[in-house]
């Protein structure tokens, strides 16, 4: 999968210009109310936000899942989505699963699985890949998920959450495995998550998000140097925002 | 690239099966409990002494079942021919209309509707009508068939729009169609609840060739109890009666087997946890 025989378009920046949606009919609750957001072509951007302040409703909207009442959003090309946990189909095996995105690329079926054993050899799957997903650990299953992700040869990889159910080491060695692709492909991501250190280990920047209906109320570049006062620059934030108390 | 090898094992095989394996008291249990039942029934008999044509006896029953075995084995042919094929139609039907009512929005004001008014009408009131419109074996062919397409469709139904919301997303998030979606994604989902309906209607699809069999038919285990019946042999109407349960366990069976082959990603899936 990384370098090797996925030919991974460089990415796009993401700019995202007072974008307003409501779902539900009785009567429409708003959940984006005017975001605007720039994500930098090759950056890795974190979305921080308190639960269910529209962080995936905003990944849909990317992605192209949902339209937006109004604004504008441009990803400059196909984005792959991850959504939350790893979203496997259960029927598939694991090489079925981790094809799936390259054959929904419209590479050949026989092509597909090739590129899914490489992948599955390179993430330390070896000897699974006639395995359902059931028959994996949460490690696994997530290695497998960012594999099927990467394989669609999109530009623009859009994560959604998807390390939050994973223990602290597995979560690790998640990071370790997302930068080493990271650094592979140069996709440009969006990450949404709830941990302040994990967009401080593998993103460039932070974008924070108010309560719902989201807005974005701040924006910072990373530094890893300081950790601790990022993490407090993100908690103020999202104070003031009146996400927290 | 560079990563640590996974740190853990898929499940061994060897403890998924121990697992599984039923305790010896466990299956003693299992056998002990009818043939008590069936005692208790022989003793009753012993003690309260029935008219044989009202109550008979288990042992009675197995001997007239011995003696009519031919007759029985006639019968129960075309009874299990009329819900092997109603059963197939209820499971091809069924799913047709469930995948048209879930992803049509038509065809869920159209026909949802008339699904479960068909289930409303007793299927005895309408025997009669069936016999005057089709031939004998396809009125009971279409009772069999209403009595076990319900659920099969409400399964079926509720399955394809009760997908995880995320595999969806998966599949639209890469750039799947929505047809793509509903074919790769929806249907494989839901079969777990498809064969949950499947095996119900294998259950109800021998009750519906019953009801057409009593009503419309000189063939079939449904008949041979309206005959046997009305000429005292309550015997050989018990043994009817037993062999039309085993048909009906048969067919149950045989849907679980399918289940087990053509799904073995549940397995684990719905293993019961302690």
């Amino acid at each position: 999968m990384p370098a090797k025989g996925v030919d991974v378009p460089h990415g796009h920046d993401i700019r995202v210009s007072d974008v307003r949606l409501a779902l539900g009919d009785d009567p429409p609750v708003p959940v984006l109310d005017g975001v605007d957001l720039v994500a930098r072509a090759g950056e890795a951007t974190a979305i921080i936000g308190p639960s269910g302040c529209g962080k995936s409703t905003l990944l849909d909207v990317l992605a192209g899942l949902v339209a937006p009442d109004a604004g504008t959003v441009d990803t400059g090309g196909e984005v792959a989505l991850m959504p939350q946990g790893d979203a496997l189909m259960p029927w598939l095996t694991l090489r079925d699963n981790v094809s799936m995105g390259a054959r929904l690329a419209g590479v050949p079926a026989h092509e597909a699985a090739a590129r899914a054993d490489a992948a599955i050899a390179r993430l330390g799957l070896t000897g699974f890949a006639d395995h359902y997903p059931h028959a994996l650990s949460g490690g696994m299953r997530q290695r497998a998920a960012l594999a099927r992700t990467v394989l669609a040869g999109r530009p623009t990889w859009l994560l959604d959450e998807p390390f939050g159910a994973l223990d602290a080491l597995t979560r690790a060695e998640m990071h370790h495995v997302l930068r080493d692709l990271r650094a592979q492909e140069g996709p440009t991501i969006l990450l949404v998550t709830h941990d302040v250190a994990e967009a401080v280990a593998l993103c460039d920047r932070i974008v924070v998000a108010g309560p719902r209906p989201m807005r974005i109320v701040d924006d910072m570049r990373v530094d890893a140097a300081a950790p601790h006062a990022m993490r407090d620059s993100v908690l103020d934030a999202l104070r003031t925002a009146g996400a927290i108390t | 690239m560079t990563t640590a090898p996974a740190r853990s094992a898929a499940v061994a095989p060897d403890a998924t099966a121990r697992r599984r394996r039923l305790r010896p008291g466990q299956v003693a249990l299992a056998v002990a409990l009818p043939l008590l039942a069936i005692a208790l029934w022989q003793v009753a008999t012993w003690v309260f002494a029935p008219r044989e044509w009202i109550l008979p006896s288990p042992a009675a029953v197995a001997q007239a079942g011995w003696e009519a075995r031919e007759r029985l084995w006639f019968h129960a042919q075309w009874t299990a021919l009329i819900a092997v094929v109603g059963l197939v139609l209820a499971i091809a039907i069924g799913s047709a209309l469930a995948y048209a009512i879930a992803r049509s929005r038509v065809a869920w004001l159209a026909v949802y509707p008339w699904v479960i008014v068909s289930q409303v009408i007793p299927l005895v009131a309408l025997a009669p009508l069936l016999v005057l419109w089709f031939p004998p074996f396809a009125a009971i062919l279409v009772l069999a068939v209403l009595m076990s397409i319900f659920p099969v469709v409400v399964a079926g139904v509720d399955g394809l729009r009760g997908t995880d919301r995320d595999l969806v997303r998966a599949a639209r998030g890469l750039g799947a169609s929505e047809s793509w979606t509903w074919n790769h994604v929806r249907v494989p989902a839901a079969m777990p609840r498809l064969f949950t309906g499947i095996r119900l209607a294998a259950v109800f699809v021998v009750s519906g060739a019953v009801v057409g069999e009593l009503v419309a038919s000189e063939r079939g285990l449904g008949a041979l109890t309206r005959l046997t019946a009305g000429q005292f042999e309550t015997a050989v109407t018990f043994a009817a009666v037993v062999l039309l349960g085993l048909i009906g366990l048969a067919l149950f069976g045989l849907v679980v087997l399918a289940e087990r082959i053509t799904l073995p990603w549940t397995r684990r899936a719905t293993r019961r946890t302690r």
